[in-house]
């Protein structure tokens, strides 16, 4: 694994001139890694039908959430691609995917492009190949990335709290200030729960974290954040002891 | 020759259309050709394949003279121009002047298929050093190199690595004079940007545009493969000037919907020249005394439904005499003059017969 990102940096040094390249920025790192990059991204299976021309008509910016929030652009997704601008395809990875929401509203292109599967490609190749962006990108996720693996629930009724999730209202602070007896009110038992989502058997939590650790996902967690890896490992290595599993 | 006869002025694709079409259906035609052999344009100007499909042109253009000269009721004269025309609409006189001499030759109606010529790129206001550059070269140019198969740096002899098209060299500017869009370089451009892509595999071809005008199906049979298939790029964003850069072009301008000012290095850089009147169909405009429009184009006074018929009784026109047009259009509106070049001379037999 080579670690290529700096963040966003200062412009480019190169040839002032020559902007349709130098536009991207990230000069110190090599054309031959973004290009490298970029092939592991054309290389993926579903490449050819997610991408086939683009008219450059923005259909799929009008209807992009994100774009409304952010300074985020499925268009350029699709032509950075299509142009096969490497820098810029490389910039993307670095700054722009991680703001794409993945609803796929997008694929409504009439050429048939899939700008959103650019950006899951794009995110599994930054991921892959341990780029600062998806580290970034998945620390705020760490803590839900914990919940899900140690507990094998995503959201649990204590995370919603007001600083956390302003967006929600400030209902949010009322209900959290009664937590538990909030839950308790709620008919199934099996919600009587605030540090998980719902009652959630060992065996379940077990079986999950075996298929996490088969499929590769624990390694992709150790590439993007290692002391989150180690918390996980360490808890779940009790657990496994417990129930008396050799891995 | 007698009134019965329609002359067809223009022995390109359009007047062998319509002298054709004239033989095909019982009539008599004179087909009258300034240059010494048929053809037009596509042969004049060596042009590989025809747009859209890409059929090699000369053998396509050699079946229409053919079925030309095998008409019995087609008469011929190459090397001919019409130098004056008197008489009245019905039993018009020309006078021509060929490698005989002085001819005289009655007909009852007139067909101009004069045509266009490419836009000089050296005219105006171009900032593209078509004069001063080898390796600034115009479609047509790019065209003739293409029924060699061969695609080579006119400087060096090089297979170039970076080639690109600027559209609307000639067309829509105002400053020129020619407002109109000469409606048929997008797909020629885009069809040459394919050849060159097939010819010199590992080129990359930038095809920069105002807008692409691929109508009907120019869309999904030529562009779409183009940018899908072929990968030519296509980039919003005219070039405002070609300037040298060592041994190759560095051409400037704007890449619009990524908005940002762009200089690329070229190899070679096509000039996509748009169309203007011929000075035939200038000339023959004026012998004939029909109405031209401000860019000098024969104007077709009866538009939209009837595309062919000019201001003055007997005269047709048909092809890119009356403006911008492609070969699908040249034919069909050429085929459509014969009718009606036909159906007015017969109109005024059964009148006198009567």
């Amino acid at each position: 694994m080579t670690q290529t990102d700096t963040g966003p940096g200062a412009p480019a040094e190169a040839d002032a001139r020559l902007k349709l390249s130098a536009a991207a920025g990230y000069a110190d790192v090599p054309l031959a890694e973004k290009e490298r990059l970029f092939d592991e991204v054309r290389a993926d299976p579903r490449f050819g039908d997610y991408l086939y021309g683009c008219y450059e008509c923005g259909i799929c910016v009008a209807v992009c959430p994100s774009a409304r929030f952010y300074d985020f652009s499925p268009r350029r997704i699709a032509q950075a691609a299509a142009r096969e601008d490497a820098e810029l395809v490389y910039q993307q990875m670095v700054e722009d995917i991680w703001e794409c929401s993945q609803c796929f509203s997008c694929v409504r292109c009439p050429r048939g492009n899939n700008p959103g599967g650019l950006v899951t490609i794009m995110r599994e190749v930054a991921i892959n190949n341990g780029l600062a962006s998806a580290k970034e990108a998945l620390v705020g996720y760490s803590r839900i990335i914990y919940k899900i693996m140690s507990t094998g629930t995503q959201v649990s009724p204590d995370m919603l709290q007001e600083d956390a999730f302003p967006d929600w209202g400030p209902e949010t602070a009322d209900v959290s200030v009664n937590l538990d007896l909030w839950r308790r009110a709620l008919p199934p038992e099996t919600l009587h729960t605030t540090n998980t989502g719902w009652k959630v058997a060992d065996s379940t939590l077990i079986e999950l974290y075996l298929i996490w650790l088969h499929t590769g996902a624990l390694d992709m967690i150790a590439d993007v954040d290692p002391s989150l890896h180690a918390i996980l490992t360490e808890v779940m290595e009790e657990r496994l002891e417990e129930e008396g599993i050799e891995i | 020759m007698s009134f019965d006869t329609v002359a067809v002025i223009g022995g390109g694709p359009g007047g062998l259309r319509a002298a054709h079409g004239i033989a095909e259906i019982g009539g008599t035609a004179l087909l009258i050709e300034e240059r010494d052999f048929l053809g037009g344009t596509p042969i004049a100007e060596n042009y590989a394949g025809l747009t859209p499909h890409g059929e090699p042109a000369r053998p396509q253009i050699q079946a229409m003279i053919d079925a030309v000269t095998a008409s019995p009721g087609v008469q011929v004269l190459t090397s001919t121009v019409v130098t004056a025309v008197s008489g009245e609409p019905g039993a018009f006189t020309l006078t021509m002047r060929g490698p005989d001499g002085e001819r005289q030759a009655e007909c009852g109606a007139i067909i101009m298929a004069t045509g266009f010529g490419h836009f000089d790129p050296g005219r105006e206001t171009q900032m593209y050093g078509y004069y001063e550059f080898p390796d600034v070269i115009t479609l047509s140019d790019l065209e003739s190199m293409l029924s060699d198969h061969k695609v080579v740096r006119p400087s060096n002899g090089e297979p170039p690595k970076r080639v690109c098209f600027v559209q609307c060299v000639g067309s829509r500017d105002r400053h020129i004079g020619n407002e109109y869009c000469s409606k048929v370089c997008c797909g020629v451009a885009s069809k040459e940007a394919i050849e060159v892509r097939q010819l010199v595999p590992d080129s990359k071809v930038y095809i920069f545009y105002i807008d692409m005008r691929m109508y009907g199906y120019w869309e999904n049979e030529i562009y779409w493969p183009a940018q899908e298939k072929h990968h030519v790029q296509y980039v919003k964003g005219i070039i405002s000037e070609v300037l040298a850069k060592g041994d190759r072009l560095l051409v400037r301008g704007e890449d619009t919907t990524m908005g940002r000012p762009m200089e690329l290095e070229m190899d070679m850089v096509v000039l996509s020249v748009g169309m203007e009147p011929s000075p035939g169909t200038k000339k023959m405009a004026r012998l004939l005394g029909v109405q031209q429009n401000k860019y000098g184009f024969v104007d077709a006074v009866k538009v939209p439904l009837d595309t062919v018929t000019t201001s003055r009784e007997g005269v047709f026109a048909c092809g890119a005499a009356l403006g911008p047009a492609d070969l699908e259009d040249t034919v069909s509106s050429a085929a459509n003059a014969a009718m009606k070049a036909i159906a007015y001379l017969r109109s005024r037999a059964a009148a006198a017969a009567s």
